[in-house]
């Protein structure tokens, strides 16, 4: 299988790691990762601002880049339903785009997903020993049906024990733009996730969308807390944790 | 033009078909609903329980008033009450009670009706208003003692708007679906019972109807 | 009802200090959610019923002027009058020009939140007409004149220590401590006002077209006392409410009060047809229906018709971890929540409401809950594409989202850019990695620390690796 990796804007300048880590997976599952240089952002930052055009031009961008692999798969439930999801919605009155636009979403998987369903490793190449706690980013959760996946995935790490924190599935509050034009309002909805993991005793925070995870590490850190790690699901499944 | 013009050209519909709409309410088609359960009356029971009603059941509607009777003095509830003018004629005085047979009025505490028929999805009672059958007899007492005939339970509301298609046409001034005593949770979320209706509400099943 | 929505940004900082009000949210939050929760798998088949709901209320609205023109002509066959209203300001015109054909003096009033839109009370008193709220909580805000926080549980932002507080000051009776006291006392003062009135005005959760009848779904039993005793009864809805049958309105009741409040079905459902029949003891002599406009017939044909399917659960609101934190009052009219935040800038206008369609994470809960499935992110995304065209975003906004679009088309020399940024950043980070600021993006920092990047970019590594 041809894989097509986009690491996402946010991992890219970030958490390069991350990127690393899921080439790492994908190739320990006997896929052959490519990851096409040119890429950048999916649009979605603008696409929910609004600008449907911007979007859509950064969609065609992506398409180009994207439409000859087998599969494409990204560490984060946010841009895959971008691509899934909207990218089709942005061509619904251009039918020849469209039909290209549905052919690639089809195609297009967040990692744990992917993982899980299409590549089906045997083994994790991780070793994490411990308690962990996992977040469900929204997009991932409720347009890509990435729930059980992650937690698959976890069940297979023999030394994982995973604690589930209360309101596992509610928005950490993160909500790109969101998380600084409704500075106050955001930090409220972290702080509310950030107790939630602290409750678990769990010592790790796992996400599969790194925007969240900064979100959540961000109040953290800023309530003193330096202890809990705070960690891509990527690191964890590859062994990328140290 | 008039505002009913107005709105009507700012809402006109694009393609209409009225064959289709026209076919849509002559054959009122039915959408999806829950398996119909094989125990109709002890579904009803179940469900009008969940939801507070308390139920009780009779051999037959003679044995009806005593019951209610009973039902009455277990709770400490005056044994005095009204009735519909429909069920006038039932032996209440024998069993020591004071049934008057009218609308009921502000300090009636007991309110005794029968119903058009029960639903047993919800444990509901399905109450139509009328000269014979007034609706304050269920509402202002603080008591609702309804008296059902089992055959009268269906499975779901959309069979009860069969039913009274088939036996009124159109449906009088008033239809109440009651299930169970009034409730109120405004204050806190806290759901607190005899709102502004009854505090409780008693179903007694009859299973024969002399 | 005035919009205070401007104000929002204000209002959350406002509620978010607010803990008492914290604490009645999260009680919201436990009970509702969880209550929903509980009931909703009684459904047999949720999707497909959601499914066939969506239908039903996309039927309602393609061919409104039909059903609306079926549901008049079988109203009227009944004796009840209908009043075609175009504003807010026609209701309180219509209602008191009913109220004085009919020489009505007191009504007594069960919720309507459509009544709210057009601030129907203040009319009234205007009019000469007293009128009396009877849902205790609505009955409670209107003795402590404030306006509902919620849809379905309007006073939930408030403890019952200062209803307790309240009921002693007005009812200048001994102070009430509990819940069943204080709803007793209620009902013992409000029994008087039902027996009493000349007129009652209801809402109608739905408006059915073959038998022109108005639906309304209580749980008290206020909305039957307004709609039987007094001589006069005044329905106020909105034209969207109108469901073709029966039929249509049962699959609606499955899902309605499951949604809303985690019941089965409501108490009380009360099918309201004409007026009253010969004989009939009790009932209304004059039965009228008041249908609103107020702005939802633009909403029609359009990229927002959806909305127009919503019934009014305020499952929406109680799923939204936004209304969570700062409940109802700081969006500013009359819906709050992610349902409000919609309807607020279509009805209200766009310009009066700037913040509502940015005020969401896009987390995409409430659209999971939705019982008639109206896609509410789509549409709030939609809106805030509307504010773009009309210019109401911010410059800087536009100007940073136009860059950053630019840049992410020109791969090289968003490289250079990223390169550069990441390792200024990294920078400022310091030993501990952290942003303690960000400039320009105080809204972050003001809560949070930023996390610092790696220093390189995962390109540069990478072509490292592949060209080491």
């Amino acid at each position: 299988m041809r894989i097509g990796l986009f690491v996402t804007c946010l991992v890219d300048s970030i958490r390069p790691g991350i990127g690393f880590a899921a080439i790492e997976l994908l190739e320990a599952a006997g896929c052959e990762v490519v990851v096409p240089e040119q890429q950048t952002c999916c649009g979605q930052p603008g696409y929910n601002s609004g600008d449907s055009k911007m979007a859509r031009a950064l969609a065609l961008k992506f398409l180009a880049e994207f439409e000859s692999f087998d599969y494409i798969v990204l560490p984060s439930g946010s841009c895959a339903g971008m691509i899934r999801v909207h990218y089709p919605e942005l061509f619904k009155d251009d039918p020849e785009q469209l039909t290209r636009f549905i052919a690639l979403g089809t195609r297009t998987f967040e990692l744990t997903d992917f993982l899980h369903r299409i590549a089906k490793p045997e083994k994790m190449p991780g070793t994490f020993k411990g308690r962990l706690t996992y977040h469900d980013s929204c997009s991932g959760l409720r347009e890509l049906d990435v729930y059980e996946q992650p937690r698959a995935l976890l069940a297979g790490m023999p030394g994982v024990t995973l604690n589930e924190m209360v309101e596992s599935t509610t928005c950490c509050g993160f909500g790109g733009t969101f998380s600084v034009k409704y500075g106050e309002l955001s930090t409220r909805m972290a702080d509310n996730k950030c107790r939630h993991i602290v409750d678990t005793h769990a010592g790790t925070i796992a996400g599969g969308d790194l925007g969240c995870l900064l979100n959540i590490e961000g109040r953290l850190r800023r309530n003193g807390d330096h202890a809990t790690r705070v960690l891509h699901i990527a690191e964890i499944l590859a062994g990328k944790d140290m | 033009m008039n505002a009913r013009e107005r709105i009507l050209a700012r809402i006109a519909s694009r393609k209409p078909d009225s064959d289709a709409l026209g076919h849509h309410l002559a054959t009122h088609p039915r959408g999806p609903q829950p398996p119909v359960p094989c125990d109709l009356k002890k579904h009803f029971a179940e469900r009008a329980r969940k939801l507070s009603s308390d139920v009780v059941e009779a051999d037959q509607l003679s044995h009806a008033p005593g019951l209610i009777a009973d039902y009455l003095q277990q709770k400490m509830l005056p044994m005095q009450g009204v009735c519909w003018p429909a069920l006038a004629d039932l032996p209440w005085l024998e069993a020591g009670l004071n049934i008057e047979a009218r609308p009921a009025r502000d300090r009636d505490l007991v309110g005794i009706t029968g119903a058009f028929c029960a639903i047993a999805e919800t444990g509901t009672l399905l109450l139509l208003g009328g000269e014979l059958t007034p609706a304050s007899t269920s509402l202002l007492p603080e008591t609702h003692v309804a008296i059902v005939h089992p055959h009268r339970i269906v499975a779901t509301m959309e069979d009860a708007w069969e039913l009274l298609r088939r036996e009124f046409g159109t449906p009088p001034r008033t239809v109440n679906f009651i299930s169970g005593p009034s409730r109120t949770a405004d204050i806190e979320q806290t759901v607190t019972l005899g709102a502004h209706g009854p505090y409780r509400v008693l179903v007694v099943l009859v299973q024969s109807a002399i | 009802m005035q919009n205070r929505s401007a104000d929002f940004k204000r209002q959350v900082t406002i509620k978010l200090a607010d803990t008492r009000l914290q604490q009645a949210l999260s009680r919201l939050q436990s009970r509702f959610v969880e209550g929903r929760t509980a009931v909703i798998s009684e459904i047999h088949d949720l999707q497909e019923t959601r499914d066939a709901a969506a239908m039903i209320r996309d039927r309602a609205l393609d061919n409104l002027d039909h059903w609306l023109l079926h549901f008049e002509a079988q109203a009227t066959r009944r004796g009840a009058v209908v009043h075609w209203a175009e504003t807010a300001e026609d209701v309180n015109r219509i209602v008191a020009g009913i109220a004085e054909l009919h020489g009505v003096k007191t009504a007594t009033k069960s919720k309507s939140m459509v009544s709210e839109e057009c601030g129907l009370n203040e009319a009234l008193e205007h009019a000469g007409v007293k009128v009396v709220e009877t849902d205790l909580g609505e009955y409670i805000l209107q003795q402590a004149h404030e306006a509902p926080s919620h849809i379905v549980a309007p006073v939930v932002h408030k403890n019952k220590e200062e209803i307790s507080d309240l009921f002693e000051k007005i009812h200048q009776l001994p102070r009430k401590t509990g819940i069943a006291e204080l709803c007793r006392e209620a009902r013992e003062i409000l029994r008087p006002a039902f027996l009493s009135a000349d007129m009652g005005i209801s809402g109608a959760n739905f408006l059915i077209a073959e038998t022109g009848s108005a639906l309304i779904v209580t749980n008290e039993g206020n909305g039957r006392l307004v709609t039987t005793l007094p001589r006069v009864h005044v329905a106020i809805t909105g034209i969207e409410k109108v469901v073709p049958t029966l039929e249509d309105v049962a699959t609606l009741l499955r899902l309605l009060p499951r949604s809303a409040t985690g019941q089965s079905i409501t108490n009380y459902v009360s099918l309201l047809t004409g007026t009253k029949g010969e004989g009939d003891p009790e009932g209304p002599e004059h039965f009228h229906i008041v249908l609103l406009d107020n702005g939802r017939s633009s909403l029609l044909g359009g990229p927002m018709q959806e909305m127009l399917r919503c019934i009014r659960c305020g499952a929406c609101m109680n799923h939204c971890p936004v209304y969570q934190n700062i409940g109802g009052h700081a969006y500013g009219w009359v819906y709050p929540g992610p349902m409000g935040s919609i309807l607020t800038p279509l009805l209200g206008g766009m310009e009066n409401a700037p913040d509502l369609p940015n005020a969401s994470t896009l987390c995409g809960a409430c659209s999971v809950v939705c019982p008639v499935k109206i896609p509410l992110p789509d549409l709030l995304r939609n809106l805030r594409e509307k504010q773009l065209v009309l210019g109401m975003k911010p410059r800087q906004e536009t100007a940073l989202l136009g860059i950053w679009a630019w840049l992410a088309l020109h791969p090289r020399l968003y490289a250079l850019a990223t390169g550069f940024i990441v390792r200024f950043m990294k920078l400022l980070g310091g030993r501990e990695g952290l942003l303690h600021k960000l400039p320009g993006a105080s809204g972050w920092s003001d809560g949070r620390d930023f996390p610092a990047p790696q220093g390189r970019t995962f390109r540069e590594l990478y072509r490292q690796r592949k060209h080491p």
